[in-house]
Order: structure tokens, then C-alpha cells, then sequence
């Protein structure tokens, strides 16, 4: 693979994970963002598949097909499924800070990841590592919509995200960091995402509706 | 001894898990679980004897064991074997008053031991990477526990715990991802274990390594309970079953510490004391004020232990923030003597839960009066969270403020001692309530109060011994001590 | 000037203008077959015209020269921007002119005199209409300048003609992250610009939703046609500088009979292709409720500014 053509590839891929990051933020409809969210997983595992072809690494190559499995497959899945446990009332986010002033703030934490980004791009000056601002952009706004948003299920969606824009710096950076930890570090987020889903499903036992709003129980 | 026995203390509670899977919960299988936990910590035992030579390694170096991991072995060991040699009377209880079932207790009792085994193998990793999973590991094995009881709240403490601790620990593992990507570019290209990591730290890119440290440590500040990223601790544990309450309290917030510990000594190496110093100044003092400020109008008995540890966990990161070899060595003493006395308070507040059937304090009236025993150990145990003599929390808090005076922290220190003061005086207020004055009066009032099961009242009791006997002197654990302490100081 | 600069000067305004009405008739085509009706025919728009051109010009009582001058600043701000944008030749007839700024800067004159016509006239639904507009407009325009601004970084230059060329000249780019946020950025923004759904209805007089059709409501006889041409010929304009952004294939580099010849049938091919999507797209969308307006510009804004973004980093 030419140069030229591997940093398009490989800046297409983060355009992809970046559009879909601000997609989540941007639809209000469950559905819509779950499949967005499964959109964002075919641009990681496309990202980490022009790596592998890039440096010819059946390895790699095996984890870009892993993850596309469990990142554009089994975790949409997943979240599909608990949507549809839902009332119809539940398909819709709520969020705490209104639609349009997040995508505004989102454009701030683009410019701050950037600016934090800087010595992780001075280190080693490829085209790999100056995407890293990319996936810290995801993992920034990630973390925005965890905080912003009310529904259980949003709630999820953006701490798969921030997880996504996690292994998305991982791969930039260094190729990834070893198999066994590789490995593990995708079982581990797919138990906590199982657990998160069947603690939504008690949530909706015992609240009625898995609204954070109602969170009222625990506080001093 | 084969390296192979360094794998013993992760092994045995995956073994004693299989056993409660493969037999469930019956009166032959209770003991299984402290019959674990006694191996574990015999085990920690040979192994710490082991590692005075030095560190060893197993399975092609995935685990790593010195001083400091032997250490952190015995503290897990000492407060499992106290919490499940509690656990058996506890689950019969909660069986006889119908708030579970015999297979509830059987998956408290695999969760405690995949608990365990994921807290073993944190501790016991070669690198970071290991220890990252294994603490998320923990997050996951824990989050039913603290959800078991299925109410309301339970739920809602449950869903908190998972989502916080998750979000902070993917911090860590983004931190843990930056860390290796700055050891690649070493000349040595050092991994992510342990001994790679610190012997290359003077070469780590500055810039790259100050972003790392500092998500690792909030990220693994997190889950030690270290504010700003708290929120979950109180729930939690004021939710989950009492001796999942003491695990969590007494090793896990100090497994997660472990972890802070590990990274600063890299950090040190590689940025300089100045980075770490003021991240961890400024997170134990945040934790100490969160904590004095819920403290004193604190009206629920668990969460008010809660806060203690929150409290605790801020002074250890004061200690860390000291630095040191009195700071350090000071600062493990405090986890085990801690890790004891809120083990044996936590205990006893479950049991307070169970006779009475309330978590609020002005509830509970007289128990001195009907429940002697059980009064005997919340008393001493609080006089150990506080720091009196003879129990070694006094000991290891007056190492950490003569350490933290000693190296220009002195302001700081004063501040700390003073909110330590006025959440002693919260303690002792809340508690003496609890303890004494009459007991309540009307209708049911007057029915005889279940004896505390002996085996239960040994535990608490040998628990508070042995914080006591610790504090008094510390014996050959001193030796331990101080080789962990030079590999905290990067001496060693 | 170059000679290839003056074939487009002169041919691509008689091209939009003559094109325009068919532009509109296609998408309105496409649309009524895709609802399941037989469809007034691609020339309807122009007979319309026709029609309108032949009746007597009135004007509302007290109305001011703002409200008669509107329709000719905005046919007149258009056909500039025919004439100097690079569609059929890659050469402008006015080089100078043909700047990112000083584009958007007509494009944007025009909407703002017809808002000050809709004001001018008094009623209530002129008002209403103009705030509306503004409102749009407001969101509208620096999201536009911030794309295209994101494809110039890379040429260095504001000029359109020159981002043109250098696509042309080095095809990779298109597949940029920085191409894929200004595309999806800029297809917002002109579907809000021109007056389509989701944003506004064309073909709505209904009170509480239209927005344009308010503006223009007194407006009858050759004024109307007037008007409805400059709108129809914005639509053209629009998506034939979103055609030469991105696919710019096809355009004419030399003055040769063939190349020009090439380049007109390019331009008709992919400004006719862009509008039928455009219909079929209107097909499946509802119109949005006007306050959820602001969030789809907004959103629109961000992908324009995280277009500028990523071309400075993955530079």
C-alpha cells in the first residue's frame, strides 16, 4: 500500500469514528444512535484494518475482524435488545443539556483534545499519531454524553464510546497493547456492558422505567 | 518452593468458586469459603518469607511477585478470612428471615471467591496491563453482590457503582494505553510489566507520560474511592451484603491504591515527586473535606463507615503524597490496620441491620444493653478507625503526619490532622448514640434479641486483636514493610 | 482573462437561468411519480413562468422601493454568482470575484433583501416569514463559509476556482475526512438555504410552517415569476457548487468546442442527478418542527468546524 493512499484510508476511518461520535450527540432517537453507535465499530475495526495492512500483520488483521464481531455485532446487539425491552415512551433521550448546546460543546472538546493531544503527536510524528486527537475527540464526547444524558440507555451508548474512542488511541499509538491483554481487555468491557444491560432490566422491574431521573433513592 | 506457588492465592478462591458452582450452598460447603481465604493468607505468608530475596516470577512472567504484592497478599488474605469466617452465620440469617435463598448464597459465595481471585491476581500481576483487567474485573464480579438484595436502592447502588467505576477505570486503561505508548519509544522499548517500566523511567517522554500518570491515577482513584469520582462509594457500600461491605471497604478501595502506588513510582522516576505530589494533595484533601462534611450529619450507620473509608483513602493518598520511607511504610500499615478495623465495624453493622432492621442511626438505641458483644466490637472498632492506642491506625497515622511534617508538606499535613480530628469526634458522637442510653421501648420491644453465633464473635473479635497486636508491634510484618517501602521509594 | 474564463462568463448564467425552471420541474417530477401521481411534466415550472410574466405587475398598497427592488437584487446577486463560480469552466470570467467570501457575501445579500421585502410589507405573515428566515440564515452562513473554508485550507487559497483545480488535480482528496464532514456539512446547510424539507416545505402555503413562501407571499405577476425564477436558479447554483466541490469531474480546462461542450453536459448531468436525490430525499422526510431548526444547523456548524479541525491536524 502507497503512503498517500494509506493516510487517506486511515484519516477516513477516524472521519468516520469522529461523524458517527457527533451523530450520537445529534439524534434523539434510540434506534437511530444504536445503529450509529454500530456504524462507529465498522469505522474502528476499518481503522485497525488498515493498520494491519499497512504493516502486513495477520495478527492485527484477526483482531480488526474481532472487533468489528464485537463492536459493530454483538454490542449493538445487545443494546437492540434492551431498546426493545422498553416502553414505546423510552425510545427517545432526554437529555440534560439541550441538543444544540452540546454539539457547541462538543466543538469546544474537539479544540481541547487537540491542544492535549500535542506532546502525544510530538513523540512520533506519523500519520497514525496525528489521528490520536481524533479518538481523543470521541473519547471526550463520549464521556460528555455519559454525563448529559438521562436514559439508561444513553447513558451505555456513551460509555461505549468512550470505550471505542479508547481503543481507537490504542491502535494509533502502538498497534495495540498484546494480544492476551487485548483479549482481555474486550472481555472485560463486554461483561460490564452484559451487566449494565441486565441492571437495566431490574431498573425497569423496580422503577418502572429505566429513567435516571428516578435515581432518588441514595443521597445525603 | 516451584514458582508455581506464587499462583496459589489467585487459584485456590477460583477452586473454592468451582465448588460452590458445582455443590451449591449446604451446611457441608459454608466453610469452604473461609477455608480459602485461611489458605490464601497462609500462602501470602510463604510467599512475603519467599520474596525477602527478592521478587519472583510465574507462568513466563505474567505474574511478579516482591515485597510489596507479598504485602498487599496478606492484607487480602487476613480481611477475607475475617469477613468469610463471618459470612456463614450472616447468610443463615438472611436465609431464616427469608431475604434469600439457598441459591442466592451460593452465587454470594462464587462471587466472593471469583472476588477474591480477581483481587489476588491485581496484586499479584507483572504489568499493568494484567492489573488493569483484573480491577475491572472486580468492578464486574462485585456488581451483583452490591445489587443482590434487589430493592430499589440496591439496584440503583448497583447501576452507580458499575457506571462510575467502569468510566474511571476506562480512564486508567486510556492512561495504561498512553504509558505504553510512551515506553515503546524508550530506547530499551520497555512493555508495560513492572520492572521494565521503572527501569526505563528516566526515559519516558515527559510530555506523553505526565497525561498518563495523571489518568491513571484518577482512573485508579476512582475505584479507590478518591474524590472527585467518589459518588459510587457510599451507595455501594452501604447497599451490599456486610461482609461483600468489608471486603470492598477493607482490600478492594486498598487494591485500587496499590495500583496509584505502582504508578507513582514510575511517575517519580520518570517527571519527577512535584506531578504526583500535587495530583495526590489535591485529591486527599478533596476526599478528607467530602468526607468530614457528610460525616457529621450523617444519619445511616453504613454510609457513615462508608465515609470513614473515604476518609482513610484520602490519608493514604496523603502518604503517598509525602513519599518517602516512613510515609510509605506508614501508609501500608494503615491499609492493613484499616482494612481490619473496617472489616470488623462492617461486620458488626450487618448484624446491627439484621436484629434490628434499620440502617439509621437514631434507631438503634442502648445496644450496649442488649447486644453487649456485638456493642463491645462496634465501640473498639471505631476507637481503631479513629486512631487510638493501642491500635496500629494510630501507629501508621502518626508515621504519616511526622513524615508529612518532615518533608515541607507541613501546612497540609495540619489541615488534614484537623479534619481527621473533627471526623473522629462525628465517629465517636454517632456512635455513642447507637451504644447508649435505654434500649427503645413498645411493641416488640421486649422479644429476646438472636445471640451473636459464636464463630461470628470470634472473627470480630480476633479481628480487633490482631489490629490491636499489630499496633502494639509489628512484629516480623516490620521487616515486610520496610522492603515495600523501598520499592515504593524506588530504592530497590 | 482568459478565453476559457469568458466562454463560462457567458455560458454558465444562460445555463443556470435557462436550466434552473427544469431543475425544479425534474425534482417535482421525480416526486409526484414516487407518490404515485402522473406529475404536471419537467416544463411545468417554466410555463408557470410563462404565465406569470404575461399578467400585470401589482404591488400591495404602501409598500416601498425595498419591496419592488427585492426581486431584481436577488436574480441579479444570483446570476453574479453564475457567472463568476467555477461550473462548466474551471477559469472565472471575473477572477477576483470568484472568492469563497465574496460568493457566500451575494448569495447571502439576496436572502436578505427579500426578508427586508417580506418585512416591507407589513402583514403578518411577511414578518413572520423574514424572522424565520433570519433566524435560519443566521446558522446558515457561517456554517458555510467554515466548510468551504475546510477544502480551502489544503489549496492554501480561498479562491473557488483553485480548490476546484486542485481536486481535479490530486482526485485522493475527495475521500478525506476533511471532504466527508464539509459534504455532509454543506448538504445541511443548502438543504436549509434553498428551502427544502426538512427545514421548509416548497410546497406549503400552510401558516405555522412555511418560511420562504411567507416572505414572498404578496408578491404576484412578473415580480412572482421573477422570484421564482431567482429561486429555482439558487437551487441550481447551490448544488452545482456542491457537485464542483467534491465531484468536479467533467469541467472544462481547455476552451476547445469539445471540452466546453463536455463541461455544460457534466454540470446538467450532475446538478439534474444531485436534484433528483434531493426529491427522493424529501420523499421519506417530514418537515421539522421549526425550533428543532437550530439543532440540525447547529450540528451541521460542528461538522463544518470539525472539517477545519482535521484539516490542520491530519495535515
Amino acid at each position: 500500500m502507497s503512503d498517500t493512499t494509506y493516510t487517506q484510508l486511515l484519516d477516513l476511518a477516524c472521519g468516520g469514528l469522529l461523524l458517527t461520535a457527533v451523530l450520537v450527540l445529534w439524534r434523539r432517537e434510540l434506534a437511530v444512535i444504536i445503529r450509529v453507535f454500530a456504524l462507529q465499530g465498522v469505522a474502528l475495526a476499518a481503522l485497525v484494518g488498515v493498520l494491519a495492512a499497512r504493516e502486513s500483520s495477520v495478527e492485527l488483521g484477526a483482531v480488526a475482524v474481532g472487533l468489528l464481531v464485537l463492536r459493530a455485532g454483538v454490542l449493538p446487539w445487545l443494546l437492540y435488545r434492551a431498546l426493545v425491552g422498553a416502553g414505546p415512551a423510552l425510545r427517545e433521550t432526554r437529555p440534560l443539556v439541550n441538543v444544540a448546546a452540546s454539539l457547541l460543546a462538543a466543538a469546544v472538546l474537539a479544540l481541547l483534545a487537540y491542544a492535549v493531544a500535542q506532546p502525544l503527536v510530538a513523540l512520533a510524528p506519523a500519520p497514525a499519531t496525528h489521528a490520536v486527537p481524533v479518538g481523543l475527540t470521541v473519547v471526550l464526547i463520549g464521556f460528555f454524553v455519559l454525563v448529559t444524558r438521562r436514559r439508561a440507555l444513553s447513558q451505555l451508548v456513551g460509555f461505549l464510546l468512550l470505550d471505542n474512542g479508547i481503543t481507537a488511541i490504542g491502535f494509533l499509538t502502538t498497534s495495540g497493547i498484546g494480544l492476551l491483554v487485548e483479549l482481555g481487555v474486550s472481555l472485560d468491557v463486554l461483561l460490564a456492558v452484559l451487566v449494565l444491560q441486565i441492571l437495566t432490566t431490574r431498573m425497569r422491574e423496580t422503577f418502572g422505567e429505566a429513567d435516571l431521573d428516578e435515581l432518588r433513592e441514595l443521597h445525603d | 518452593m516451584t514458582t508455581l506457588f506464587l499462583l496459589v492465592p489467585v487459584a485456590l478462591p477460583v477452586l473454592g468458586a468451582l465448588v460452590y458452582l458445582v455443590f451449591g450452598w449446604r451446611p457441608a460447603t459454608a466453610w469452604v469459603s473461609a477455608a480459602s481465604a485461611a489458605g490464601v493468607l497462609a500462602a501470602a505468608i510463604l510467599i512475603a518469607v519467599e520474596v525477602a530475596a527478592g521478587p519472583r516470577t510465574a507462568i513466563a512472567g505474567l505474574l511478579r511477585v516482591d515485597a510489596l504484592s507479598a504485602f498487599m497478599l496478606i492484607v487480602i488474605g487476613a480481611v477475607a478470612l475475617l469477613a468469610t469466617a463471618a459470612t456463614p452465620a450472616h447468610l443463615r440469617a438472611e436465609i431464616d428471615a427469608g431475604r434469600a435463598t439457598a441459591r442466592t448464597a451460593a452465587r454470594h459465595s462464587v462471587l466472593v471467591q471469583l472476588f477474591l481471585a480477581a483481587m489476588a491476581l491485581a496484586v499479584s500481576a507483572a504489568d499493568l496491563g494484567v492489573l488493569w483487567i483484573a480491577v475491572e474485573a472486580t468492578t464486574i464480579v462485585t456488581a451483583f453482590l452490591v445489587g443482590q438484595r434487589r430493592t430499589r436502592s440496591a439496584v440503583e447502588a448497583a447501576w452507580k457503582y458499575v457506571v462510575i467505576c467502569s468510566t474511571g477505570i476506562a480512564l486508567a486503561l486510556l492512561g495504561t494505553i498512553l504509558l505504553n505508548y510512551a515506553a515503546q519509544h524508550t530506547p530499551a522499548t520497555a512493555g508495560l510489566d513492572w520492572a521494565g517500566l521503572v527501569a526505563s523511567a528516566h526515559t519516558l517522554d515527559p510530555g506523553v507520560t505526565r497525561i498518563a500518570v495523571a489518568l491513571l491515577v484518577i482512573g485508579f482513584g476512582t475505584k479507590a474511592g478518591l474524590a472527585p469520582l467518589h459518588a459510587w462509594l457510599p451507595d455501594a457500600h452501604s447497599q451490599a451484603p456486610a461482609p461483600v461491605s468489608a471486603l470492598m471497604s477493607g482490600v478492594l478501595l486498598s487494591v485500587a491504591f496499590y495500583a496509584v502506588l505502582r504508578v507513582k513510582v514510575i511517575a517519580d522516576a520518570a517527571l519527577g515527586t512535584g506531578f504526583t505530589r500535587i495530583l495526590l494533595v489535591i485529591m486527599a484533601l478533596a476526599s478528607l473535606l467530602l468526607a468530614a462534611s457528610l460525616l457529621l450529619a450523617q444519619r445511616d450507620y453504613k454510609r457513615m463507615l462508608a465515609y470513614s473509608s473515604i476518609e482513610h483513602m484520602g490519608l493514604l493518598a496523603l502518604a503517598a503524597a509525602v513519599g518517602g520511607p516512613l510515609a510509605m511504610a506508614a501508609a501500608l500499615l494503615h491499609v492493613l490496620g484499616h482494612g481490619l478495623a473496617k472489616g470488623v465495624l462492617f461486620l458488626s453493622a450487618g448484624r446491627i441491620l439484621q436484629t434490628t432492621g434499620t440502617s439509621r442511626i437514631e434507631r438503634v438505641r442502648g445496644l450496649a444493653a442488649r447486644q453487649p458483644l456485638l456493642a463491645g466490637c462496634v465501640g473498639f472498632g471505631v476507637l481503631a478507625l479513629i486512631g487510638l492506642p493501642p491500635f496500629s491506625v494510630f501507629a501508621s497515622e502518626l508515621g504519616i503526619a511526622r513524615a508529612g511534617f518532615a518533608s515541607g508538606l507541613g501546612p497540609v499535613t495540619a489541615a488534614a490532622l484537623l479534619v481527621v480530628l473533627v471526623i473522629a469526634a462525628a465517629l465517636i458522637a454517632h456512635t455513642s448514640r447507637m451504644l447508649l442510653g435505654s434500649p427503645p421501648e413498645g411493641p416488640g420491644a421486649a422479644t429476646a434479641v438472636p445471640r451473636l453465633p459464636v464463630t461470628a464473635g470470634t472473627a470480630l473479635v480476633a479481628g480487633l486483636v490482631v489490629c490491636a497486636a499489630i499496633g502494639v508491634s509489628a512484629g516480623p510484618l516490620s521487616a515486610l514493610l520496610h522492603l515495600a517501602a523501598e520499592i515504593l521509594t524506588g530504592t530497590r | 482573462m482568459s478565453a476559457l474564463g469568458v466562454v463560462g462568463g457567458v455560458l454558465q448564467p444562460l445555463l443556470v437561468a435557462a436550466g434552473a425552471p427544469l431543475l425544479v420541474g425534474v425534482t417535482r417530477q421525480v416526486r409526484a411519480r414516487l407518490e404515485g401521481r402522473a406529475g404536471p411534466g419537467v416544463g411545468q415550472p417554466w410555463r408557470d413562468l410563462r404565465k406569470l410574466l404575461r399578467k400585470e405587475a401589482i404591488t400591495p398598497r404602501g409598500t416601498s422601493e425595498v419591496f419592488r427592488l427585492a426581486p431584481l437584487v436577488l436574480v441579479a446577486t444570483t446570476l453574479v454568482v453564475a457567472v463568476v463560480v467555477p461550473f462548466v469552466t474551471t477559469d472565472s470570467a471575473l477572477d477576483p470575484v470568484a472568492d469563497l467570501f465574496a460568493v457566500v457575501a451575494l448569495l447571502a445579500l439576496g436572502t436578505v433583501a427579500v426578508a427586508l421585502a417580506g418585512l416591507d410589507t407589513g402583514t403578518a405573515f411577511g414578518g413572520m416569514g423574514a424572522s424565520r428566515e433570519m433566524t435560519i440564515i443566521a446558522l446558515v452562513e457561517p456554517t458555510l463559509l467554515v466548510a468551504i473554508f475546510a477544502l480551502s485550507v489544503r489549496v492554501g487559497s480561498t479562491n473557488l476556482a483553485s480548490i476546484v483545480a486542485s481536486t481535479l488535480h490530486d482526485p485522493a482528496r475527495v475521500i478525506s475526512p476533511v471532504s466527508l464532514l464539509a459534504a455532509v456539512a454543506l448538504i445541511v446547510v443548502i438543504v436549509a438555504e434553498t428551502g427544502r424539507l426538512p427545514v421548509d416545505n416548497p410546497a406549503t402555503h400552510l401558516e405555522l410552517t412555511m418560511v420562504h413562501e411567507a416572505m414572498v407571499l404578496e408578491y404576484a405577476g412578473p415580480d412572482l415569476a421573477l422570484v421564482e425564477l431567482a429561486s429555482a436558479m439558487r437551487l441550481t447554483v447551490f448544488l452545482g457548487l456542491l457537485a464542483n466541490l467534491f465531484l468536479p469531474w467533467g469541467i472544462a480546462t481547455t476552451a476547445t468546442a469539445l471540452a466546453v461542450l463536455g463541461g455544460v453536459l457534466a454540470f446538467a448531468l450532475k446538478v439534474t442527478l444531485l436534484g433528483a436525490v434531493l426529491a427522493v430525499g424529501e420523499v421519506f422526510l417530514a418537515k421539522l418542527r421549526l425550533f428543532r431548526v437550530p439543532e440540525l444547523l447547529a450540528g451541521s456548524f460542528l461538522l463544518a468546524l470539525l472539517a477545519v479541525a482535521a484539516s490542520f491536524f491530519l495535515a
